[in-house]
């Protein structure tokens, strides 16, 4: 019954434990989250289980098979497969391609009779085809069959990056990460989508997020790692409650920090904005990405964007910032037009700009990249202002800032926003990554910046912690602004919060419904047992496909047919 | 021990030159993330430029210091517009391209150059060098019986200051820090608000003019001055670089010594021309496999 | 299109490019033929890089050091065992792809840059070690260099001068054969292997692609293409040397795959072209009068403009000159055959 079976795995680098004897077990048939804080060591023990990293101490067992000194590609042929968080797709290969290759490095497979044409690599080849054609269906992928996987939009791109692990026929799949950059209603589906493949292709999985709704919502059970420990394990709604993990991952309940905003908005309201933008058009290649946005900022004043994933938000950014020109539009800040300036030209005027991804450099110390502020604002700037602020890059200052954690390498972007003194900073997903707690802190320091009478322009997917701290907020929508309007308004809207990633109270009963294949059709559960026959792929295909023109789920037509053959 | 002593001697002033070769690399590659495989025929092409303006345009009037010094100062100039040129009409346009992709692009430069040089100043085997330092200034080190040239000994000075020197200005200047931040990130640097092409422009000048200090005082020393031999001393080049981790560049300058010597040493027992070479590859690979400096984690993982 | 008639196009347009190139230095004189043969030769050489860096991503700054051990091998395998001429390829082209395996260790654990400063020296040390030290003599023919006057190849007389015809047409056959092998790799099985190792190697790894095995593979493979044209060259050139499998050979290499297209077959056949005819043609007439200057065309003229126009195709094509025209002709062919269909809903 245990398929997966992890003990004491200890991993050093350098002088830090990564992981500090930690244990654990998942069953066949599981969904197993393994959570916790930057750091914790998720992605270390994550990468031990898939073959990247060799453990120093401990043990590992797939089954039977002692794991810890096979390479990837013999865990492969175990039955374990995995995605990237940062999808390895292979891009100049066909999506069908993509699912092809898994099987057939997983067959025999010869390199000259595959050239020769011989007849046995014809008759696999048209295997491992029915094969790969049959999972697209499942995932829904059959259109982009024959597009090349790098010209496929990222949503697109996670599902295949999924077929292709299910391609292995994988007994455990391990998910990195998969909810990354998804926002909620995307993660939502992916909850969905992962509970069907569990179903349909039997599948045991280890999930590995900073997600909690999806996380919560479809794991069976729950391990919580702290600084290479294992803090808390159970089932989510234990976990959930559980005080320990409450303190070292979600944090207090959050504060109010909105006791400023109305003084600071009334008193500026009067003066010229200080950046406006009209009519602007923007995007890359030959799509147009934005149009008709409209947004000002006055001085002093925090605004929010917010909005699902590919609304605009980041494109609108780097046109205002000029990391792309501007298609149609007019940005004027203090007063100068910037459409179509050059960036380093923008930041001189002093509207700065903390991309996705912080805009940093890997391989120069914090206390350099500090210093480097003195080169762009002019003056020599102190430094150790920067340290008040942020204690804890004191102790870090002659690191590189690429080996610093996620969290610390966006304190050092905002210390250099703050020493800069600009008027205006934009800040794209200051929270992309990074544990509750330190988002808490972080968004604390954009009160040092309403403080210090610097501008605000804050793109952001947790909705409430945004509301909180702005005055103002744009809601994008499909590449234009969908609503405006205070703060407080907005926060008042449920349906807009509702959709966020902090305010919803998690779904306690985890879907009690498990989806037919995928697609949204609906099975009764007592139909699971028929679906888990292993019926021919053909055959499977042949009942969805009619099932689909018939307008009902492939389960109902199943058993309609199944009961017809009792009859008889 | 004397054999000893004059042989490392000998390799010494051997590590010099590959010192003052491999830094130039180090140093472009620092500043605009690109392996310059083409440097060597920078190096030569502004060392043909000095010499044709000291062998075939000075004045016959002047004493011999003073066409010296206007050659070498055109030498120089003339590195610094390569340089520029190189900037603005190559470099500045595949600035967010791979490493690997720059890396071949400085094979097209190499082939250019050498073939320029090749049509302009003909083919032929060997050109007469020009001496910064007069050839007959010359040391015996006592006890070794080897005599040292002038000029080996400058190699070694202007190596070893240009790497002091150099790496300060690199490590604790800002235009330094602006030229290193340029090279990690140039979109980053240029959000930061620092003019990246200006940057860029300077660090290849600067690439440039080290380039052709050189390559004018390396053929003086015993490198055939003729089209393709600076190119060659790449690989030489190359391993020392490695040894300084592509980052280093004090490190970069031990490295060179330490290569010298190890391809001097072998020709106590082996006499052969190529064997040397064969020497600098299995530093290289010992180098490669052995250690994974920090410079390396952007070169070795694409 | 099924594999099956796509496979029959395929044998199809190579018959008919063979029968077609085949014929064309007939007419010619003996330096031209040379020339021919010669493209055919470097051709291999391009072919090889299309193999190991157009489909497995591997660089690579030392083929024509493969072609080299190649010609040496069969030179030796003539004059020092007077071996039948096709063993002698045979040698040559085992000799290559022990070489290429061999120089495959490295890259199982360097990428990128460090695996072209591997290669970069392998290629200086077999340039001014290997070929041309006493040690290697046994090897290398000494000085001179191994000096091959005629053979026999399936019954047809060819040396380098009279018969020099008969070396083209087999060298042309091979070529094509090889080629149209390499097409088919391309789209199998084995082919998807390559590229997944060279659109992200750990991808690769994980989902079950013996990484050492097929590294290793792909570089044995490319160094025997390129080592079978070598094998040919002692025959048409009469001896071998180091000078034409020197450094800036594999520089060349590089440089006109890259131009041309490293992942593309007929690009390699563009580039052999290229390199061996077009430098040629243009010494020969490349000379007279314009505007009332004297011009001379040489070859370091073209090797400027190589320079030259890699720069400029890097910075403008990144799929090369061949990548560009298919891309160019693939749109243009889709645009067409998509006007006049209507698009049938899929139920």
């Amino acid at each position: 019954m245990t398929m997966l079976r992890v003990r004491d795995v200890t991993v050093r680098f350098g002088g830090i434990v990564a992981l500090d004897n930690v244990s654990l077990d998942l069953n066949r048939g599981e969904i197993l989250g393994l959570i916790g804080p930057n750091g914790a060591g998720k992605t270390t023990m994550f990468n031990c289980i898939s073959g990247v990293i060799r453990p120093d101490g401990g043990s590992m067992y797939f089954d039977t098979h002692a794991l810890t000194y096979a390479p990837p590609h013999v865990r492969a042929r175990l039955g374990i497969a995995r995605t990237f968080q940062n999808l390895q797709l292979w891009g100049s290969m066909t999506v069908e391609e993509n699912l092809m290759t898994p099987m057939d490095a997983l067959g025999r497979r010869n390199t000259f009779s595959d050239a020769l044409y011989l007849p046995f690599s014809a008759y696999a080849e048209r295997a491992s085809i029915e094969r790969a054609r049959a999972i697209l269906h499942v995932l829904d992928l059959t259109p982009y069959r024959r597009t090349k996987a790098g010209d496929l939009p990222a949503g697109i791109q996670r599902r295949v990056e999924i077929a292709r692990a299910l391609a292995m026929r994988p007994r455990l799949l391990l998910l990195d990460e998969p909810a990354a950059g998804l926002d909620a209603q995307e993660t939502a589906r992916l909850g969905e989508l992962l509970r069907a493949v569990r179903e349909r292709f039997h599948v045991s999985m280890l999930l590995v997020d900073h997600d909690m709704s999806l996380v919560m919502r479809v794991c069976d059970y729950v391990y919580v790692l702290d600084f290479g420990k294992m803090l808390a394990k159970g089932q989510p709604a234990s976990i959930r409650n559980d005080p320990k993990v409450i303190a070292a991952y979600l944090g207090e309940e959050s504060k109010k920090l909105a006791e400023d905003v109305e003084t600071v908005a009334a008193t500026r309201r009067d003066e010229l904005p200080l950046l406006q933008v009209d009519d602007l058009a923007a995007g890359y290649g030959g799509l147009e990405v934005i149009r008709d946005v409209d947004l000002m900022v006055r001085p002093g004043e925090v605004v929010a964007c917010i909005g699902a994933n590919g609304a605009g938000k980041t494109t609108t950014l780097r046109a205002i910032s000029g990391m792309i020109h501007p298609r149609a539009g007019r940005i004027t800040f203090a007063g100068k037009k910037i459409a179509g300036a050059s960036p380093e030209g923008i930041a001189r005027l002093g509207l700065i700009h903390i991309p996705e991804g912080r805009g940093l450099f890997p391989t120069i110390s914090v206390e350099d990249t500090l210093r480097l502020v003195s080169n762009t604002a002019g003056v020599e700037v102190d430094i150790s202002a920067a340290f008040e602020l942020f204690p804890r890059l004191r102790e870090r200052g002659h690191q590189l800032v690429g080996t610093l954690s996620g969290g610390e390498q966006q304190m050092v972007a905002l210390a250099r926003a703050i020493l800069s003194r600009p008027r205006l900073v934009m800040i794209d997903e200051m929270s992309q990554g990074l544990a509750p707690t330190v988002v808490r802190q972080l968004f604390e320091i954009i009160r040092v910046f309403r403080e210090q009478g610097i501008a605000v322009l804050l793109v952001e997917q947790f909705v409430e912690s945004a509301l909180d701290v702005a005055d103002r907020a744009y809601v994008f929508e499909h590449g234009t602004i969908g609503l405006s309007g205070s703060a407080a308004e907005l926060r008042s809207d449920r349906k807009l919060v509702a959709g966020s990633y902090l305010g919803t109270a998690v779904d306690e009963a985890p879907m009690a419904r498990a989806n037919g294949n995928g697609n949204g059709h609906r099975i009764d559960p007592s139909l699971l047992e028929l679906m888990s026959v292993r019926v021919p792929a053909k055959l499977k295909r042949a009942l969805e496909q009619r099932a689909e023109t018939e307008g009902r789920g492939a389960g109902a037509l199943a058993v309609e047919l199944l009961g017809k053959v009792d009859e008889q | 021990m004397s054999a000893l002593a004059a042989y490392t001697i000998i390799g010494l002033s051997l590590g010099g030159i590959f010192s003052l070769a491999a830094l130039g690399i180090v140093l472009i590659y620092r500043t605009t993330g690109v392996l310059n495989l083409a440097h060597g025929a920078m190096g030569m092409f502004s060392t043909f430029v000095a010499w044709q303006v000291f062998y075939g345009w000075s004045h016959p009037f002047w004493p011999a210091w003073l066409a010296t010094a206007i050659a070498l100062l055109a030498g120089l100039v003339f590195a610094a517009a390569l340089g520029l040129a190189l900037e603005f009409a190559v470099f500045r346009n595949v600035r967010t391209r791979e490493p690997v992709v720059k890396a071949v692009i400085t094979i097209g430069v190499l082939l250019a150059l050498q073939s320029a040089a090749s049509l302009i100043w003909k083919n032929n085997q060997y050109h007469l060098p020009i001496y910064v330092v007069p050839q007959t200034w010359v040391w015996v080190m006592p006890g070794a019986d080897v005599p040292v040239g002038a000029n080996s000994i400058l190699i070694i000075a202007v190596a070893v200051g240009l790497a002091f020197g150099l790496g300060a200005f690199l490590r604790y200047t800002s235009f330094g820090r602006a030229m290193r931040a340029v090279s990690d990130s140039p979109t980053s640097a240029s959000l930061w608000g620092v003019p990246v092409s200006k940057v860029s422009a300077v660090s290849w000048m600067l690439g440039s003019l080290v380039a052709a200090l050189a390559g004018i005082l390396i053929t003086a020393q015993g490198i055939n001055f003729d089209t393709t031999s600076l190119t060659l001393l790449i690989i030489d080049a190359l391993a020392a670089a490695l040894i300084g981790g592509l980052v280093s560049l004090p490190l970069t300058v031990l490295g060179g010594f330490v290569l010298g010597l190890l391809e001097t040493y072998p020709t106590i027992w082996i006499q052969s021309i190529g064997f040397p070479r064969l020497v600098a590859l299995l530093v290289i690979l010992a180098v490669l496999i052995v250690r994974n400096p920090r410079g390396f984690a952007a070169v070795a993982a694409k | 299109m099924t594999s099956t008639s796509k496979l029959m196009v395929r044998v199809a347009l190579t018959l008919v490019a063979f029968t077609v190139l085949a014929r064309i230095p007939a007419g010619f004189d003996v330096g031209f033929k040379f020339d021919a043969a010669l493209a055919v030769i470097w051709a291999f050489g391009l072919l090889s890089l299309v193999l190991l860096t157009g489909y497995v991503g591997q660089i690579s700054l030392c083929q024509a050091t493969f072609a080299g051990v190649g010609a040496y091998g069969a030179g030796m395998m003539v004059s020092s065992f007077h071996a039948d001429y096709l063993v002698a390829v045979v040698v040559g082209v085992a000799a290559a792809f022990a070489l290429g395996v061999v120089v495959g260790l490295p890259a199982l654990r360097l990428r990128g840059i460090t695996l072209a400063i591997v290669t970069l020296g392998i290629a200086l040390v077999f340039d001014r070690y290997v070929f041309q030290d006493h040690a290697f003599e046994w090897f290398t023919g000494g000085s001179g260099g191994w000096r091959v006057g005629e053979a026999n190849v399936f019954g047809l007389r060819m040396d380098s001068s009279a018969h020099l015809m008969a070396a083209y047409v087999v060298l042309l056959a091979l070529f094509c054969l090889v080629a149209l092998l390499m097409v088919n790799l391309h789209d199998s099985g084995a082919g998807r292997r390559f590229r997944a190792i060279r659109d992200s190697e750990l991808a690769a790894a994980t989902m079950g692609v013996d990484l050492t095995r097929y590294k290793l593979l792909a570089f044995g493979l490319s160094a025997a293409i390129a080592g079978l044209g070598g094998a040919f060259y002692p025959l048409v050139a009469g001896s071998v040397s180091p000078q034409p499998f020197w450094l800036f050979t594999s520089l060349q290499f590089a440089a006109i795959a890259v131009l041309m297209g490293v992942r593309y077959v007929p690009a390699a056949a563009l580039g052999g072209v290229f390199m061996a005819v077009v430098p040629d043609v243009l010494t020969r007439f490349g000379h007279g009068t314009f505007l009332g200057h004297q011009y001379d065309i040489s070859y370091d003229w073209f090797s400027i403009a190589v320079g030259v126009l890699l720069i400029i195709q890097l910075i403008v094509l990144p799929d090369g000159v061949w990548g560009d025209i298919r891309n160019r002709v693939h749109h243009a062919w889709a645009a067409a055959t998509a006007i006049g269909t209507r698009k049938v809903k899929v139920a």
